[in-house]
């Protein structure tokens, strides 16, 4: 089943992230089986497929968000820049802050849009105010936000709108550049003006990191990845370049979910 | 204790409501009517086990008959005699005059003071102090926060806790009016709400002094008292007590609004006559001298 | 589809009937809820006129003037060329100055919530955050089942043992004073304080720990950080209403205080508070002296206190809760 993903003449691919026999399991049940898949860097990987197919499940190990799961058990290597994250001596907070996330809905924390975007880098010992005020604005403009907020970076971030909240969301995870942002279906609960305007951030950030993004859309796979992944039933059914997948898929499987024949 | 004492004031609760209206009925009835069957007896919380003692005895012999006996303190009792909420009050002090003035106007009746038994008022220390005696200046110093160190009166280099009771008490009263000279307490006196409490208080502290009735001597010692620095000191006891020598004796009181009538006046006879009078040792008190 | 476009066409061709249902049930339902809230609301209502009613008296009647002023109950009088704040009701000259009676129900308070706030929000934290689901089960219902002590047992404990080992750990002046009485308080207060602050805890949302995790926090990063502040509004109301339940605790302070009207700090000091003061001394007083009106004014101006304090709380909490939401 496994698909011959080297077999197709594509470009050469810089691996940024690389995932060999990846498997996980829900204490007896397995959510994900022996994945094989690279993530290229500086592009933008869509995971797709029907829901419950373990593709998200697959996206929170590659940040090892799993640990915080009870009962939830990895096997397999997951190499971040050809180093294993999974390895006996890593410690999951340090994975977190070179590999961040953004989540279905988006879940400001109850503070002010300030705090939000300084949250990590305080955690991570940034005491100095100049400097912090300074990596906030550059997060919040990377996050094409600034505008909306700058003069009211101290009321709530709980009082915007929620695309507002999303890209505060992103703003918050890019303030620590991190090397590889993974979204889980980032858009799902924003307008469509909205997430015209979270695909158009993407396509920007993708200039600086690597961005790895679980969406149902398939339009929104075409729009903003370079190469996409269809995972089934917890299996990695095909990738490749996300043009090629969208009209020549190799699979009947992936050609049959693509044209909306099922899922 | 405290649960005693909540006993007792649920009690009394208990019985304002349910008799209340015999209670009034009682003390209005004339000769003639039938005797009323039930009277409220309440005040003084040294003498509320002496009080039930006596009315189980009296109800045994004469059936039909319901005696309530609840405490709360002398004053306590006092103000229901003026509110009319009780036909006997129990008292371990007479009278203000302010008292008798209120029931005369409330209840339109001279208050009739009845000595029914003896109490001789114990000083108490703790039972490993070494101290044997006190002359009543020296007690009234030590109470009102002249004289706060031991080694003043004869004792250790070490402060002296004060224990006491509740100004509802008539042992405060008492206390307060034949040892203090009507002089007020040290403000650092602890006070407790029972006798036992500060017998307890004492008992647990090394330092402590505390006073209450003779009946409750567990665990710390009386000390003999001198009537002034010149005099013998005088341990209480009965003999002390019912001579008079021990400087600390007082009549326990049955106090009633007019000449107490029916069962009341009835069950006080009995109280004074040799029956009651030979219960009154078992409890701890003193009999009233005979004649 | 297509089950959803027949019925509409078959509801279409009956004559629908959308006239008002009488719904008697409904209108009994309601009426008689709103009944017995108001009769709750008119019984705490009726309870404060009473209490109004025999406490306004010290403000204007010659019966109490003639012993006491307003003014006096709260200044020092001069015994001996020095100031003092006594209370001495049964006097030849009654003294009624409250102040050595709010400061010992100050002191007790404080110390039982100095001792009451950190365990219980620790315990509380434990129980939301650390334990497993099964030694939560246990834990929170064993922690809350300490709420139904009745406090003549948890002052009669404070009495016979906690002021034995305080004064052996302390060597305090007095066996039973602020400290012994304020620690009993705590143990009626530690339960009210940890079931609020576990439940404001629980509902903080799994989101917050979540982002709080994936932005490289430890997990104690995310519950100082994160989930603490933002459960701090109720955390909050639980100190509040521990703070009632301690000011307003009585029998606890009867039994551990020692009940000497002292005006000091030490906590090592036997100390008098208003409940115990009330309700000492409230079972003796003649109905209409100035002492019956003093008391009623002390249990006025108590609950004063705890409304005021009250009323600012739950303004803070008010605000506090709105910016935490961002909603103006």
């Amino acid at each position: 089943m496994t698909p011959q993903v080297r077999s197709t003449p594509e470009l050469p691919l810089v691996v940024k992230m690389r995932t060999r026999g990846l498997s996980v399991f829900y204490g007896e049940k397995q959510a994900v089986h022996e994945v094989d898949l690279e993530v290229g860097v500086n592009q933008v990987l869509a995971l797709i497929g029907p829901s419950g197919c373990g593709k998200s499940t697959f996206l929170r190990s590659l940040n090892r968000m799993n640990d915080t799961v009870d009962g939830v058990r990895v096997l397999g290597e997951v190499d971040l820049d050809g180093r294993p994250i999974y390895g006996p001596d890593v410690d999951p907070v340090v994975v977190r802050r070179h590999v961040g996330m953004v989540f279905q809905r988006s879940n400001p924390f109850p503070k002010s849009i300030f705090d939000n975007v300084a949250y990590g880098l305080r955690i991570a010992g940034m005491r100095d105010k100049a400097e912090l005020a300074l990596r906030v604005e550059k997060a919040l403009r990377h996050a094409a936000l600034w505008d909306e907020v700058k003069d009211r970076l101290f009321e709530s971030g709980l009082g915007l709108s929620g695309g507002q909240q999303q890209r505060l969301c992103i703003a918050r995870a890019l303030a620590v550049e991190p090397e590889v942002l993974l979204m889980d279906e980032p858009a799902s609960a924003l307008d469509p003006i909205a997430t015209a305007r979270l695909e158009d951030l993407i396509s920007e950030l993708r200039a600086e990191l690597t961005i790895v993004i679980v969406t149902h859309n398939m339009q929104q796979a075409a729009r903003v990845s370079q190469r996409t992944a269809f995972f089934y039933m917890g299996k990695l059914v095909e990738v490749g370049e996300t043009q090629r997948m969208f009209t020549r898929p190799k699979e009947q499987a992936t050609e049959d979910y693509i044209s909306g024949r099922f899922g | 204790m405290m649960n005693r004492r909540t006993t007792l004031a649920l009690f009394a609760l208990l019985a304002l409501g349910t008799l209340g209206a015999c209670a009034r009925k009682s003390s209005d009835s004339k000769p003639g009517e039938p005797q009323a069957t039930s009277i409220s007896v309440k005040g003084s919380d040294t003498m509320v086990i002496l009080g039930q003692r006596w009315a189980e005895a009296y109800m045994k012999q004469s059936a039909g008959s319901t005696i309530q006996i609840a405490g709360g303190g002398s004053g306590t009792g006092i103000a229901a005699l003026i509110n009319g909420s009780t036909d006997v009050c129990q008292a371990s002090r007479p009278l203000k005059e302010k008292e008798k003035a209120e029931v005369k106007a409330k209840r339109n009746a001279d208050a009739i003071e009845t000595r029914v038994a003896l109490d001789a008022l114990a000083v108490y220390v703790n039972a490993a102090s070494a101290l044997k005696e006190l002359s009543l200046p020296q007690l009234a110093k030590i109470y009102t926060g002249e004289t706060t160190n031991w080694k003043d009166v004869g004792g250790p280099d070490h402060a002296i806790v004060l224990y006491g009771r509740e100004n509802n008490s008539g042992t405060y009263s008492y206390f307060k009016e034949h040892v203090l000279g009507n002089k007020d307490f040290a403000a650092a006196t602890q006070t407790l709400a029972g006798t036992s409490a500060v017998a307890n208080a004492v008992k647990g502290d090394a330092f402590g002094i505390g006073y209450g009735g003779i009946a409750y001597l567990e665990g710390v010692h009386a000390i003999a008292i001198k009537k002034d620095d010149a005099s013998v000191a005088i341990m209480p006891s009965l003999a002390t007590a019912q001579d008079g020598s021990y400087p600390l004796s007082r009549f326990l009181l049955f106090v009633t609004a007019g000449q107490p009538t029916g069962l009341a006046k009835s069950f006080q006879d009995w109280v004074l006559s040799p029956a009651g009078q030979s219960m009154i040792e078992s409890v701890g008190y003193y009999p009233l001298p005979k004649g | 589809m297509s089950d959803a476009a027949s019925s509409k066409s078959s509801g279409a061709a009956r004559t629908l009937d959308l006239r008002r249902r009488p719904r008697r049930f409904e209108r009994i339902a309601e009426a008689a809820i709103v009944a017995v809230a108001l009769l709750s609301i008119v019984s705490v209502a009726l309870i404060l006129v009473f209490v109004g009613k025999e406490a306004l008296p010290v403000l204007y009647s010659s019966v109490v003037h003639e012993e006491v002023t307003p003014l006096a109950m709260i200044l020092p009088r001069e015994i001996n060329g020095h100031a003092a704040y006594l209370w001495q009701p049964v006097s030849e000259i009654p003294k009624y100055n409250i102040v050595p009676l709010f400061l010992g129900s100050l002191k007790v308070t404080v110390v039982a919530l100095l001792f009451a706030v950190p365990t219980s929000v620790a315990a509380a934290v434990y129980c939301a955050e650390y334990a497993s689901s099964r030694m939560r089960e246990f834990l929170k219902p064993a922690i809350e089942l300490m709420a139904g002590v009745p406090s003549v047992v948890a002052g009669f404990f404070a009495l016979v043992v906690l002021a034995s080992w305080i004064q052996r750990a302390f060597g305090t002046e007095h066996r039973l004073n602020a400290m012994v009485a304020g620690l009993g308080l705590a143990f009626a207060t530690c339960p009210v304080i940890f079931s609020v602050s576990e439940d404001a805890l629980r509902a903080v949302p799994q989101s917050y720990r979540t982002a709080a995790l994936a932005l490289g926090s430890t997990p104690t990063q995310a519950l100082l950080r994160v989930i603490l502040p933002a459960a701090l509004p109720g955390i909050g109301a639980g100190v509040m209403l521990g703070f009632g339940r301690a000011i307003g605790e009585t029998l606890i302070v009867v039994l551990a205080s020692g009940n000497a009207a002292l005006v000091d700090l030490n906590l090592g000091h036997s100390t008098r508070t208003v409940t115990a003061t009330i309700a000492q001394e409230l079972g003796e007083v003649v109905v209409g002296s100035a002492h019956y009106h003093v008391l009623f004014a002390l249990g006025a101006l108590l609950f004063l206190v705890t409304f005021v304090v009250n009323v600012i709380t739950e303004r803070a909490l008010h605000r506090s809760r709105q910016s935490l939401s961002g909603s103006k």
